[in-house]
């Protein structure tokens, strides 16, 4: 297939999707070089692949379930010890309910 | 000293895992400055951690297979109460509240952790450029890279700070550093050893295994680490078996696949020749070699980039600013602390990776790029399983050249993705495979031997890394 053009504004909306702020300047870099690895990876369309069935990962046994019993864990204290910002007992966010 | 040896006489009282801690300390405080293996070292715990083995000996206790045996590990790996960053700025200062399994089993096994080695940032890279706090040099020539991404583990090996070392392998991070720096290297069989706390970059290829200065020792870290895990569903229960005897055993009449693909174009004429002349070796021990066609090998690296990349995507949401590391909050608002916080965290090849991981799996583009790439996947791991029906074990160079300068790929990310062309394949096919040092080029830069076996069968694999080494002693570096 044509591939696409990626140009900032393609750029700018994956790095949304990937919750990443980038500088318009940036933008433009990565759009160059993203353009440039797409159009190597694009070589893998010489490949016929309609009757191959894809390979999402390589388990070679199955793990038995265990059985759903309570272990010991991380302690509250040791899970929120490393924290940027901790309020009350739990991770502090800024607030993202909107509020009518 | 070879870290079975190192191992035999802290068990049997001959020296004391304290006086072995204090070397291994005192060659990284003369030799650190200029290599910058380390990142972290854990001076205070790794005495504490020899003093207690040295009362536990005196005591009478019957010490563990890695007794006093000083090793680095890779900062992509967690250590309890010692700091862990994966070679990045958004996880400065994060000292993770839990040890990895595989740290668990080595401080079962009496191993002293000295401390946690440079690396790319997440593993993203192929010659330790990408750390975020600097380069890592090749202690065979400082004006030349490591390889990577475990660019540190190999040179506190290389350079004789620390019989071993932990890496990580996603594509090829553990055996292209061992390759460039003279090192043993092991990537298992996918699932032979836990992921658990190693900090995840594509969950479907990453594996951690050892470096050493000597097969033997990297079979016996293997053996420590190695087994099932509760808390890994891809571990393999699977026998580890005597990896440490395999390392003994004959190798007449193996057969070892030569494949095409991997001598062809854009191989240095030097690694090739050395390679070929390791071979030959092997061949004089009683293998026999014949050629072998793996057809897809030159579509690996781009197969790689796309399901490597879009794992990478989303395993590295978790580096928000909220649960550990770098929090930056301009506005007060979440999706401006999320994007802030990764904008500033993370590291030019990261972003580039996590761009082109979101985008092959976005909407519209999923079927053209990621599941193209996975079915291609199927098609290299087809290539491996026909090969070995013909052959035991697949030799090849493990990078197509000696260890290159600082600077000289850093701006071509492609040509830094081709370094790694013939390690790519083995990763995507989940297959065992190590480095072995062969002769080093004519000015005396080191080149690795590439053994790739079938699933599970790092036995094989040994025994003919095993005969290779006896037939080729390893050097230290100058």
């Amino acid at each position: 297939m044509a591939g696409p053009a990626i140009d900032r504004a393609l750029v700018l909306h994956v790095a949304k999707l990937a919750s990443l702020s980038l500088s318009d300047a940036d933008a433009d870099r990565l759009a160059g070089e993203l353009a440039k690895i797409v159009g190597y990876v694009a070589q893998l369309d010489a490949l016929d692949t309609r009757d191959v069935p894809p390979t999402a990962h390589l388990q070679i046994d199955r793990t038995p379930w265990r059985q759903d019993e309570p272990r010991p864990g991380l302690s509250h204290e040791d899970a929120l010890a490393q924290a940027p910002r901790v309020e009350g007992d739990g991770f502090a966010v800024p607030a993202f309910v909107e509020e009518k | 000293m070879h870290l079975i040896e190192v191992a035999r006489r802290v068990q049997q009282g001959e020296v004391t895992a304290e006086a072995v801690c204090t070397a291994a300390l005192t060659a990284i405080e003369a030799k650190d400055g200029a290599l910058h293996a380390f990142l972290h070292v854990a001076r205070d715990e790794a005495l504490a951690q020899a003093r207690d083995l040295d009362t536990r000996r005196k005591r009478g206790d019957k010490l563990g297979p890695l007794a006093g045996v000083p090793i680095a590990i890779k900062d992509a790996i967690c250590t309890r109460g010692v700091p862990t960053t994966a070679g990045s700025k958004i996880l400065a200062g994060y000292v993770p509240p839990y040890d990895a399994t595989v740290i668990a089993r080595l401080r079962a096994a009496d191993a002293v952790i000295v401390g946690k080695t440079n690396m790319d940032e997440f593993a993203m890279g192929s010659s330790t450029e990408n750390s975020a706090y600097g380069p890592t040099r090749n202690p065979w020539d400082t004006t030349r890279i490591p390889g990577g991404s475990s660019g540190g583990s190999a040179t506190a090996v290389a350079a004789r700070m620390t019989p071993c070392a932990l890496g990580s392998d996603t594509g090829g991070s553990i055996r292209q550093p061992a390759a460039l720096t003279g090192t043993v290297g092991v990537k298992p069989t996918y699932g032979r050893v836990s992921r658990y706390g190693l900090i995840a970059f594509a969950s479907s290829l990453d594996q951690i295994g050892p470096f050493a200065t000597d097969v033997r020792g990297a079979a016996r870290v293997l053996s420590v680490i190695s087994g099932a895990d509760d808390r890994d569903s891809t571990s393999l229960r699977a026998e580890v078996g005597d990896l440490e005897g395999a390392c003994g055993r004959d190798v007449k009449g193996v057969r070892i696949g030569m494949p095409d693909e991997y001598f062809a174009d854009g191989l240095d004429p030097e690694v090739g020749a050395s390679v070929r002349a390791a071979i030959g070796e092997l061949e004089g021990r009683g293998c026999v070699v014949k050629p072998v066609k793996l057809p897809h090998t030159s579509y690996a690296v781009a197969t790689y980039y796309v399901i490597a990349t879009a794992e990478a995507s989303s395993n590295l949401a978790r580096f928000d600013g909220v649960r550990y590391g770098l929090r930056v909050d301009p506005r007060h608002d979440l999706r401006a602390l999320y994007g802030a916080t990764r904008d500033a965290g993370f590291g030019a090849e990261v972003k580039r990776r996590i761009l082109l991981g979101t985008f092959v799996l976005s909407a519209g583009y999923y079927d053209a790029y990621y599941l193209k790439a996975q079915k291609v996947r199927t098609l290299v791991r087809r290539d491996f399983d026909a090969a070995f029906r013909e052959v035991d074990v697949i030799c090849s160079p493990v990078s197509p050249t000696p260890a290159f300068r600082l600077g000289e790929k850093v701006d071509d990310p492609i040509s830094m993705y081709l370094s790694d062309v013939y390690t790519l394949p083995a990763s995507l096919a989940g297959l065992p495979a190590m480095s072995v040092p062969c002769a080093p080029t004519k000015s005396g830069l080191p080149v690795g031997l590439h053994v790739m076996a079938r699933p599970l069968d790092e036995a094989t694999m040994l025994a003919v890394g095993a005969a290779c080494e006896a037939a080729i002693p390893c050097a230290s570096p100058p």
